[in-house]
């Protein structure tokens, strides 16, 4: 039987597959390969999804040619209809992968109806009062969150830590298994093992829409997905047609095939998703897809009281959910290139691609330093992972320039916010001990942390010189490196701080040289 | 055994501790070669063929660990990392005296991969048969007993311990805390742990892990060193062109000799005169065969 499945994959199918394993493949290329520039990552798909582009438009009131590829399905999906859902995109294949193993019961009353336009357009009218919730739901999204959250660490980890078992074992017996392991980790694994705050709600929500199979088959898709809805709603206007347009009174086998829009005795159009099951399998071959006017032009909005209900909760969604707590707000740190806190808000779309990118793992999904509207927006948390200070990673996979791609001699002058010294933590001023690690890792050429000497009585009873370390403002760029290093064990004395102001320094004077003209290596 | 010949035995025996041997064998004091050319992998081999050659250190069979200093995202002019060819030219060295296996690694303070890359060290590594450019694993760091005066014990790298020759190779430069750092502060690179703590009794510690872990020779480049902002430089006007490289087989004598590359006297680095006074080495130039090659 699945012999028989295997050689008769129709074309829909392959393609799906396809687009799966170029999106595994993006994603587990979406990481530092020993080349300053990531030329092929996920954001190839985020940067061809309708609904961000939506919202991002909404929000920020301006387009972006990273965007382009978006407005291309757009158009596709004028002429086909949604064929995104039933050829490209992932989650939607997963579901097709995992649901021939589900049981199902009966669909879910309450999720019929207008419940995805309940989801659809709060989220357009929030974007359109400038707060960018779009990625909470996207579908893309929210596999992206599960696999860099969640499961790609627990692979990284499982892996790793069997590796380690073996050297337990084995010891440098071990060595004999190393080009072996060597291939998995430098191609497959990731580079080191972080595990992330809402971990577990991102799994959660994949692992919900996976459930969802239990009621019907795309569940997910034709009940709530916000981009299939979208895209439903744009595809009201293609002229591709399902000729016949309701099932055959003889047979009515569609229904079975269907995954998602035989509800009734009508092909619902903005549900069918193109997967062409139904031409495939038809007994009597009477099925085709041709182009032909639009007979009856069908309302492209939901009823007048959603439309109005939606964008009404959009503009409460935005507004209401601004109370931020001061304190968590002067540890609110984003990414390199990051200026304005509003304008990153409206951009943002929390496709996680730049905390799976980056280098250090300094960048973690928010929960609620920023208000619930900046949920999944990334920060940098310097006590975990500092910004790397020739690194770019961040701003080239950024899907809509929310962080800006910028060359790497701009981005070292960006600033993330200051450096602050705890006199009540830090060695040399708390118990007359000579440290400056912090200053040893500033990266800054001219170094924003310097020390002074001072001639102290040491722990010993004998003179000593004593360096104390000092945050020179003006120098500092906020990449947390000190934090990081910092040695005290738990809080580190010296903290980066947000700032508001935050232009990047002046170009450094001094030569750094260029790699063209390096006679080495 | 009777008291007279006891007393004797004594009298001799401390005369020998009491630096006896040092003065007699004065004239024997360590060479340090000093080479000095533009195309760093020929000086770095007419350093090592100065001092005895390859074949001197290292049996066939013997696995060879090479530790250079990777530890920034720093390109090779930039001097904050060992260059990648006075690296390489020590790696063949050691292949061609019939090192079964070369390890190159450092514990790294930027990101390993960034590092390795961005100092040149793989390119410059790459395709040479039986050299391993590794990145650190942290289960092969080993607590190690040191019994010193700083420091009890510490975890040390597996690999760097188990080697049968430890070839120190460190780039010459500044350092904020310990002035500069040369060969006994490139052994920091396989310690494991929270490094930076040491960093309160640092001349003290370093004295105590070089007593236990002995570089076989040390290989300080010299080609191009970082004169102020270290150890990571990043302005090229704190980089001074030398073209030297130096080689001893006395860790101590290397660094001293190193330090007056700087302007400044042995006893200015207090983790040179911390290694002396534990008797790691000689640090007095004077007592020093200085070779030219």
């Amino acid at each position: 039987m699945t012999a028989m499945k295997l050689k008769k994959i129709s074309l829909p199918r392959f393609c799906q597959l396809l687009f799966l394993l170029l999106f595994l493949a993006l994603f587990v290329m979406t990481e530092y390969r020993g080349n300053d520039r990531v030329s092929l990552a996920v954001n190839s798909f985020f940067r061809s999804d309708p609904l961000l582009a939506a919202c991002y438009l909404l929000a920020e009131k301006s387009f972006t040619v990273l965007l382009l590829p978006a407005a291309l399905v757009v158009l596709f999906t004028l002429a086909l209809g949604r064929f995104f859902c039933g050829w490209i995109c992932p989650l939607g294949t997963v579901l097709d992968l995992v649901t021939t193993r589900v049981r199902k019961t009966a669909p879910l009353k309450f999720l019929q109806g207008n419940v995805k336009y309940w989801l659809l357009l709060p989220l357009l009218g929030a974007a359109l009062f400038n707060v960018n919730l779009a990625g909470v739901l996207d579908p893309l999204a929210i596999l992206v969150r599960a696999l860099t959250f969640s499961l790609y660490p627990l692979l990284g980890d499982t892996v790793r830590q069997g590796w380690v078992g073996l050297y337990r074992i084995m010891g440098d017996g071990r060595d004999v298994l190393a080009p072996g392991y060597a291939m998995i980790r430098d191609y497959v694994l990731p580079f080191r093992e972080t595990f992330y705050p809402l971990a577990f709600l991102s799994l959660a929500m994949f692992l919900g829409i996976l459930f969802l199979e239990r009621y019907e088959t795309r569940a997910w898709c034709r009940r709530l997905c916000p981009l299939g809805t979208l895209l439903g709603m744009i595809a009201r206007f293609s002229p591709l047609h399902r000729i016949p347009a309701t099932l055959c009174p003889d047979c009515g086998d569609c229904r079975s095939f269907c995954p998602t829009s035989f509800d009734g005795e009508a092909l619902q159009r903005e549900e069918c998703i193109r997967c062409m099951e139904c031409r495939l399998r038809c007994r009597f071959q009477r099925i085709g897809f041709r182009f032909a006017p639009s007979g009856r032009v069908e309302p492209c909005l939901p009823e007048r009281r959603v439309l109005l209900g939606g964008l009404v909760s959009g503009f409460f969604l935005a507004r209401l959910f601004r109370f931020r707590l001061p304190d968590a707000q002067a540890r609110v740190l984003r990414p390199p290139g990051v200026r304005n806190e509003q304008e990153f808000l409206r951009k943002c779309v929390r496709c996680g691609e730049c905390m799976k990118v980056c280098l250090k793992n300094a960048l973690y999904p928010a929960l609620f330093q920023t208000g619930l509207e900046g949920i999944y927006t990334p920060l940098l948390m310097p006590r975990l992972g500092y910004c790397e200070y020739s690194c770019t990673l961040c701003g080239q996979v950024c899907p809509t320039g929310a962080i800006p791609d910028l060359p790497v001699e701009a981005k070292r002058r960006e600033v993330i916010g200051k450096a602050v010294i705890d006199r009540n933590h830090c060695l040399p001023y708390a118990r007359n001990v000579n440290c400056i690690v912090c200053e040893e890792h500033c990266p800054m050429p001219g170094k924003a942390i310097r020390a002074e000497t001072e001639k102290v009585t040491g722990e010993d009873g004998r003179p000593t010189i004593l360096r104390k370390p000092y945050v020179v403002a003006e120098l500092c760029i906020g990449c947390g490196i000190c934090e990081n290093v910092c040695p005290i064990e738990g809080k580190s004395a010296i903290e980066v701080f947000a700032v508001k102001d935050r232009t990047p320094l002046v170009a450094h004077a001094g030569s750094t040289g260029t790699p063209k003209d390096s006679p080495y290596p | 055994m009777e008291r007279r010949t006891f007393l004797k035995i004594l009298g001799l025996a401390s005369l020998f501790g009491t630096g006896m041997l040092r003065s007699l064998f004065a004239a024997e004091g360590p060479v340090v070669v000093v080479a000095e050319g533009r195309d760093y992998e020929k000086v770095t081999v007419r350093a090592l063929s100065a001092l005895g050659g390859m074949k001197r250190f290292v049996k066939p069979g013997d696995t060879v660990v090479v530790k250079p200093n990777i530890g920034w995202d720093r390109r090779p002019e930039q001097a904050a990392t060992t260059h990648p060819l006075v690296v390489r030219a020590v790696a063949a060295g050691a292949l061609a005296a019939g090192a079964k296996k070369v390890k190159v690694f450092d514990r790294t303070c930027n990101d390993a991969r960034r590092c390795y890359v961005n100092s040149g060290m793989e390119a410059a590594l790459k395709g040479m048969r039986g050299v391993e450019l590794k990145h650190i694993e942290d289960e092969r760091f080993r607590k190690v007993r040191l019994n010193g005066r700083s420091l009890r014990e510490w975890e040390l790298y597996d690999e760097a311990l188990s080697a049968n020759v430890l070839i120190n190779v460190p780039v010459a430069k500044h350092h904020g805390l310990t002035g500069l750092t040369l060969g006994l502060k490139n052994i920091m690179g396989v310690m494991g742990g929270n490094r930076g703590s040491v960093h309160r009794h640092i001349d003290g510690a370093l004295a105590d892990i070089n007593a236990v872990l002995k570089s076989t020779l040390t290989i300080i480049d010299a080609t191009r060193i970082l004169t102020a902002h270290g150890p990571q430089g990043g302005d090229l006007s704190d980089v001074k062109i030398l073209n030297k490289v130096i080689a001893s087989t006395d860790i101590v004598a290397a660094d001293a000799y190193a330090t007056t590359l700087f302007g400044l006297k042995p006893e200015n680095v207090g983790t040179t005169v911390a290694a002396y006074r534990r008797g790691l080495g000689e640090m007095n130039i004077s007592r020093m065969r200085i070779v030219r090659a």
